[in-house]
C-alpha cells in the first residue's frame, strides 16, 4: 500500500525533475526556478529558491553531485547551470542553504533534456534534442568543465542519461526508441550496446544497484516497463544485453519515469498519473505489489525517485500540478 | 514563404460548418469531407435546402434528413440524444456532470486559421466533427480524453506539424488539465504520418515548442481568429 506522507506545493508550473542527496530534495520546473527542500527529521521545509533569472526557459533536469553540495541543472535554453553552497560542511542550522551560481556550461545546440553526475563525481553527462550525449570532466571545485566526449550515435533526441551507481557505465534513452550503453576505454567513450525492443520513445532508465548482476529497467511511450540484463562481452568489446522481462502492464499511457530502488523494487509513473511498484519474485518474474492512481490528481506525473531519509525508504513524485508528493510503501 | 504549398484547396462556407443548430442532421452534413467530390456533393445538397426539386434528392434517406433540417430545432431533445450517444457512463452520473462533447471540441478548433491560407481549419475540412473522439464522464476528479484526427489538405503538407501544434495549444489552453489530448493525422492523409504523430504527441517537444517565441507567435496568429 502506498500512503501519502507529505504533499508540497513548490512550483507555479509543471515539475519536470527531482533529485535527492543528503536529505535535500532539489526540484526543477517549467517556471524556471529550482527549489530545495530539507526532508530530514520530518521537516519538509523549503531551504532555498535559486535565482529564476539564470535560465531563460524551463529547467528540465536537476542532479546532485555525489558527496558534495553541488547541483547541476539542464534547461530548454540549451545551457547547464552549476550551483554550489557557499560554506559547505557545516550543518543546516539556519534553515537556509544559500546556493550560488558557480558556472554556466554551454555546448549543446538546443534543449538540454537530462543531466547526471557519475557516482564518483568526476563526470557530468548531458543530453539534448541535438541527438548528442556530452561527457564533461569537472575539476575538484566544480567551476571548470572540459568536454571529453561527444557521443552522437542516437538518430533522434536523447531524452535521458543515467550512470551506473558503481561502475563507469552510462545509459542514454532516446526518441529513436533505443537505449544505448556507453563505456570508458581510457578516456575514450564508446557505445558498447544498443537495447532495442521498445515501440516508442524511451523516456528514462535506471540501473539496479547490484554489481554482480548488471541490469537496467526502462520506461517508454509504449507504456511498458522493461528489464534488460547484461550477459557478457563479445570479442569486439561489445556488450550482450537481452530484454529479460516486460513488467506486468498496468499503465495506459506513456511512462515518463522509472526508478530502481536499493530495496530491489522498481517504481514507474507517467502520463496516466499512476504510480506503480513492482517486486521480483524470482529472477525475471515481476509482480505489482502496490499502485496509486491519480498520484497528482488528474494531472500527469513526470518523475519518480526512491529516497532514503532518516533510515526510511520513501518515494518522491513530481507532477504537472507543481507538487512534490512523498510516499511511503507499507507492507500489506 | 514565397509559394503556397497547396494553392487551390477546397473551401467550405462558414455557414456550412457543423454546429449545434444542425441538430439531428449533423452526420449527414458532415459525411466524409476528405475528397473534393464529396464536398461538391455536399455543396449541392446545401442548395437543395432551398430548391426541393433538385435531381440529387433521389435517396429517401437524404430527403428525410433534409426535412429534419427545416424543422425548428428542439434543443432539449437534441441534448438528450447527444448524451445517450456520446456518453459511456450511466445516466445518473451524467445528470450531475457536464461532459464535453465532440461538437464543443470542434467549435474550439474550427475557427483556427490555416497557417498558409486566410481560411479556417473548419472551412478547409482539416478539422472534421466526425474525426473528433471524446471520452469524458464530466467528473472533474477523473481523467478524460480527446482524440483529434486531422486531414491535411495535401498528403505532403509540410505545415501539418504546425497545424497540429496550433490545435494542441488551443485545446491545452481551453480545456481542463484532466484532459489527455492526442492529435493524429488521419490514416493515409500524409506521407510522414507516423513521424508527425510522434512529434505532435511528445510532451517534451510540445513544451519546448511552446517556449519558442517565433513558433508561438505563428501559433498565436493562427489562434487569433478563434471565437
Amino acid at each position: 500500500m502506498l500512503s501519502l506522507v507529505k504533499s508540497l506545493k513548490l512550483h507555479k508550473d509543471r515539475i519536470w525533475s527531482i533529485d535527492e542527496s543528503n536529505g535535500l530534495l532539489a526540484t526543477g520546473s517549467s517556471d524556471r526556478c529550482i527549489k530545495i527542500v530539507n526532508l530530514k527529521d520530518n521537516k519538509f521545509e523549503l531551504v532555498d529558491e535559486l535565482d529564476d533569472t539564470v535560465h531563460k526557459k524551463a529547467i528540465r533536469s536537476v542532479s546532485w553531485r555525489p558527496h558534495s553540495m553541488l547541483l547541476a541543472a539542464g534547461s530548454f535554453d540549451s545551457t547547464i547551470s552549476i550551483w554550489n553552497r557557499e560554506e559547505s560542511g557545516d550543518e543546516l542550522s539556519s534553515g537556509v542553504l544559500e546556493m550560488e551560481l558557480l558556472a554556466i556550461i554551454e555546448g549543446h545546440e538546443n534543449e538540454v533534456k537530462s543531466v547526471a553526475w557519475s557516482n564518483d563525481g568526476l563526470y557530468l553527462a548531458s543530453c539534448s534534442r541535438d541527438k548528442s550525449v556530452w561527457i564533461w570532466e569537472a575539476d575538484e571545485t566544480g567551476e571548470e568543465y572540459e568536454c571529453i566526449s561527444v557521443l552522437q550515435e542516437h538518430s533522434q533526441d536523447v531524452k535521458h542519461v543515467i550512470w551506473h551507481p558503481s561502475l563507469q557505465l552510462l545509459a542514454s534513452s532516446s526518441y529513436d526508441d533505443t537505449i544505448r550503453i556507453w563505456n570508458d576505454f581510457d578516456d575514450d567513450w564508446e557505445a558498447v550496446a544498443v537495447l532495442t525492443g521498445h515501440e516508442g520513445t524511451v523516456w528514462s532508465s535506471d540501473f539496479e544497484e547490484v554489481e554482480s548482476n548488471l541490469r537496467l529497467c526502462s520506461g517508454s511511450d509504449d507504456s511498458t516497463v522493461r528489464v534488460w540484463k547484461y550477459l557478457g562481452d563479445d570479442e569486439d568489446d561489445q556488450q550482450k544485453w537481452i530484454c529479460q522481462s516486460i513488467l506486468p502492464q498496468i499503465h495506459t499511457r506513456a511512462i515518463y519515469s522509472v526508478a530502481w530502488g536499493t530495496n530491489g523494487l522498481i517504481a514507474s509513473t507517467g502520463s496516466d498519473g499512476l504510480l506503480a511498484i513492482y517486486q521480483e519474485k524470482e529472477e525475471g518474474q515481476w509482480e505489482i505489489i502496490a499502485k496509486r492512481a491519480l498520484a497528482h490528481g488528474v494531472l500527469e506525473t513526470n518523475i519518480v525517485k526512491w529516497l532514503q531519509i532518516d533510515g526510511n525508504i520513501l518515494l518522491a513524485t513530481g507532477g504537472d500540478d507543481g507538487y512534490v508528493n512523498i510516499w511511503k510503501l507499507k507492507e500489506t | 514563404m514565397s509559394e503556397f504549398i497547396n494553392e487551390n484547396p477546397v473551401v467550405l462556407d462558414n455557414n456550412q460548418l457543423p454546429s449545434r443548430k444542425d441538430g439531428g442532421s449533423q452526420e449527414f452534413l458532415l459525411g466524409d469531407v476528405t475528397d473534393e467530390e464529396s464536398v461538391q456533393r455536399k455543396k449541392l445538397l446545401f442548395k437543395l435546402d432551398h430548391s426541393a426539386k433538385s435531381p440529387a434528392l433521389e435517396s429517401v434517406e437524404l430527403l428525410d434528413r433534409l426535412l429534419l433540417l427545416d424543422a425548428p430545432p428542439d434543443l432539449t431533445s437534441d441534448e438528450e440524444s447527444e448524451e445517450t450517444e456520446e456518453d459511456f457512463h450511466d445516466a445518473s452520473e451524467t445528470e450531475k456532470a457536464d461532459p464535453i462533447d465532440a461538437q464543443e471540441i470542434y467549435d474550439l478548433l474550427a475557427h483556427i486559421t490555416d497557417p498558409e491560407h486566410p481560411i479556417s481549419l473548419g472551412q478547409l475540412s482539416v478539422v472534421n466533427l466526425e474525426d473528433i473522439e471524446v471520452h469524458d464522464s464530466g467528473n472533474k476528479e477523473e481523467m478524460a480524453e480527446v482524440i483529434v484526427r486531422i486531414t491535411p489538405t495535401i498528403t505532403h503538407c509540410s505545415l501539418a506539424t504546425l497545424i497540429g501544434l496550433g490545435i494542441r495549444v488551443r485545446l491545452d489552453r481551453a480545456l481542463n488539465p484532466r484532459f489527455r489530448i492526442t492529435i493524429l493525422l488521419k490514416k493515409g492523409s500524409h506521407q510522414s504520418e507516423n513521424q508527425v504523430n510522434k512529434q505532435l504527441n511528445d510532451k517534451e517537444r510540445v513544451a519546448a515548442a511552446c517556449e519558442n517565441d517565433q513558433l508561438l507567435s505563428v501559433v498565436s496568429k493562427m489562434l487569433s481568429t478563434c471565437k
